[in-house]
């Protein structure tokens, strides 16, 4: 019997580690001067693709990571194009004059130096990396018509995965009603404990009220190191 | 030459892991960006010495284009830059540089900004980015719509654009826009007074005001893109000609003026996965005069596809067509014969394309592709065949070979 329950055991936290490692596991951060708390994936896209250059009016530069999970997850998830379809992308700006290449760099550990020590700087890492100087932005994607948020209620933190280290981003398909009301929620990905925390506190979030609308979301958990 | 070019290529091969390094630098205490590229072809022509203009064999390598560019942004909003481009190709280019685009550029905000100096021309899906090699699946793009040897006709203008990109509520996508107004100026190292001079016209200067606009609309079908252009153009050429009634004695003034000149082009892009899908539709249409003079209506369209198959090899297909029209009226139609029937091969070309790509890293590419080529169409343009490398006359069908590599950082 006990030898039954020490296998359940493992089992169970191999299947929370795998679940975690398989997340969408990418933390958008900034540099300080940054006058925002969180951004939408239209607005990160927009940045990255050089189509805007602000956030809530402070300049903004995005820089990237040269290869590795964070870059290919960032690119699919929130750009939703390959690496080589992005350099194509920016060399046709290049060579007509109509942008520049974003700074590039080659790990997690480089992107957070360089954005901790640079006015403006923007850009992503995956969730297990050091966020030393840096603030994380809350990514509030939507995918249909921009709905404020009027009231947020945080998700609760299982003690168990706090304690163990074990966090991510859990991403969301949340339905809104015309009056603000959350409708409705599904987790679409990231570790299962913590989307089912998320999405219970997302059940009671409150947005301004106008058209139905069906966002995604994402949701950091930030273990402390 | 050949050497010069290998030395060259060599040198940026040798250099590329330094320069993928050492494009960004300090200046004023501004990021400068610097980028280039350079491309080498080889053409090898069944007939016609196609694009090649090599009388003495078959093949040429005289197909190189380079470009060099700087840019840095001055303010958020105000960024600055130039770019120098340089060609030869076949007796075309001919290794003179020219000052390919360099502007200012102010973006007011995402649906509006501004561009004054020397600018590219937006025109279809590839007009201003037609010169860069590594980012097409095709070493030669589909010549109905972008002949290389007439480039100059539409690829920039001096003067100024605005543009900008509006998202569209209610999730219809995306439009962005271009307008602009400027001076043509080509080089007279073109392809068309090259055409000119085997008929005894010596063109010294060809150019004049354009106008126009480009709207394209990224649809909510992921992956599919819409837009029209269309350009008015002013162009007068001057120059020295021989003398019809004398052609033995000195040559005389010459001087052309369109009363009308204007294109139109419809296009669409399809993205899914591996697979794209372009399409393009164009009309050029020149009126000469109202007296005496002629009209070319000229017409062509294509249909391509490319897939990448491995992440270092992409094939790709296209049917390219183009046909033309000329009609000349009053004196000179007396000795100059209209172009009407466009099933003659004089007025039309129809080109089948193979080909393959192989991404031999991130900069550096190699390409194979087959031309089989149905007619030649030089009643009025050249469209890269030209009577003076082929004194003989014209086959009917030409096949030709291309084999380009380009490099860029």
């Amino acid at each position: 019997m006990n030898h039954l329950k020490a296998l359940l055991a493992v089992a169970g936290w191999t299947m929370l580690l795998g679940a975690s490692a398989v997340a969408s596991d990418v933390k958008v951060i900034a540099n300080p001067s940054v006058k925002a708390d969180s951004i939408s994936t239209r607005e990160l896209k927009s940045l990255y693709l050089e189509e805007k250059n602000s956030l809530n009016g402070t300049h903004v530069e995005p820089v990237m990571e040269r290869r590795g999970p964070a870059h290919e997850a960032f690119l699919r998830d929130y750009l939703g194009q390959t690496d080589d379809e992005l350099q194509k992308y920016y060399q046709t700006l290049v060579f007509t004059g109509k942008g520049s290449m974003p700074k590039t760099v080659s790990s997690d550990a480089e992107v957070v130096a360089y954005v901790a020590k640079t006015r403006g700087a923007i850009g992503y890492v995956g969730s297990g990396a050091s966020l030393e100087g840096v603030r994380t932005l809350f990514i509030a994607d939507s995918t249909g018509t921009e709905r404020q948020l009027v009231n947020r209620v945080e998700p609760a933190y299982p003690k168990d995965l706090q304690e163990r280290s074990i966090g991510g981003t859990v991403r969301l398909k949340v339905v809104v009603a015309a009056n603000g009301a959350v409708e409705h929620v599904d987790v679409l990905g990231g570790n299962p404990i913590l989307g089912e925390s998320a999405a219970a506190a997302v059940q009671k979030w409150k947005y301004a009220a106008g058209s139905r609308t069906t966002m995604e979301i994402s949701v950091p958990f930030e273990p402390k190191h | 030459m050949y050497r010069r070019v290998a030395r060259l290529l060599l040198l940026l091969l040798c250099a590329g892991p330094v320069l993928l390094h050492a494009q960004d630098f300090k200046l004023f205490d501004r990021d400068v960006q610097v980028h280039g590229f350079i491309s080498q072809g080889y053409v090898y022509t069944s007939g016609n010495n196609w694009l090649s203009m090599n009388t003495n064999s078959d093949g040429s390598a005289a197909f190189t284009e380079m470009g060099l560019n700087m840019s840095s942004p001055i303010t958020d909003k105000l960024r600055v830059g130039a770019q120098v481009y340089d060609r030869n190709l076949g007796q075309l280019g001919q290794y003179h540089p020219e000052l390919d685009w360099a502007f200012a550029d102010y973006r007011f905000a995402s649906w509006f900004g501004v561009r004054g100096g020397k600018v590219k021309t937006v025109l279809g899906l590839y007009n201003d980015t037609q010169d860069l090699d590594f980012l097409h699946t095709f070493a030669l793009l589909p010549q109905s719509m972008y002949p290389t040897d007439l480039r100059d006709e539409t690829i920039a203008h001096l003067g100024g654009d605005i543009y900008g990109d509006i998202r569209l509520k209610d999730e219809l996508g995306t439009l962005s826009y271009t307008a602009y107004a400027g001076h043509r100026s080509d080089s007279i190292y073109n392809g068309y007074p090259l055409l000119l001079s085997s008929q005894g016209v010596y063109i010294k200067t060809q150019g004049g005001l354009q106008y126009g606009a480009d709207l394209r609309w990224k649809t909510p079908l992921k992956g599919l893109l819409i837009g029209a252009s269309r350009i008015n153009q002013d162009i007068t050429a001057t120059g020295l000609t021989v003398n019809q009634l004398n052609p033995t004695g000195p040559l005389q003034a010459f001087s052309s003026s369109s009363k009308a000149e204007w294109t139109n082009q419809f296009y669409g892009q399809y993205e899914k996965g591996k697979l794209r899908i372009d399409s393009e539709y164009r009309r050029y249409f020149t009126n000469f005069g109202t007296s005496s003079g002629n009209t070319n209506d000229v017409r062509g369209w294509y249909v391509s596809g490319a897939y990448r198959i491995i992440k270092k090899l992409e094939v790709g297909s296209y049917y390219s067509h183009y046909t033309i029209e000329s009609v000349y009226y009053g004196p000179i139609a007396l000795v100059v014969p209209s172009q009407t029937d466009t099933s003659l091969p004089q007025n039309h070309i129809y080109d089948k394309v193979i080909t393959a790509r192989v991404d031999i890293n991130r900069f550096w590419n190699l390409k194979l592709e087959g031309h089989f080529m149905d007619g030649y169409g030089v009643s009025t343009y050249p469209d890269g065949f030209y009577p003076q490398v082929n004194p003989l006359g014209f086959k009917n069908n030409t096949d030709a070979l291309v084999v380009k590599t380009s490099f860029h950082f």
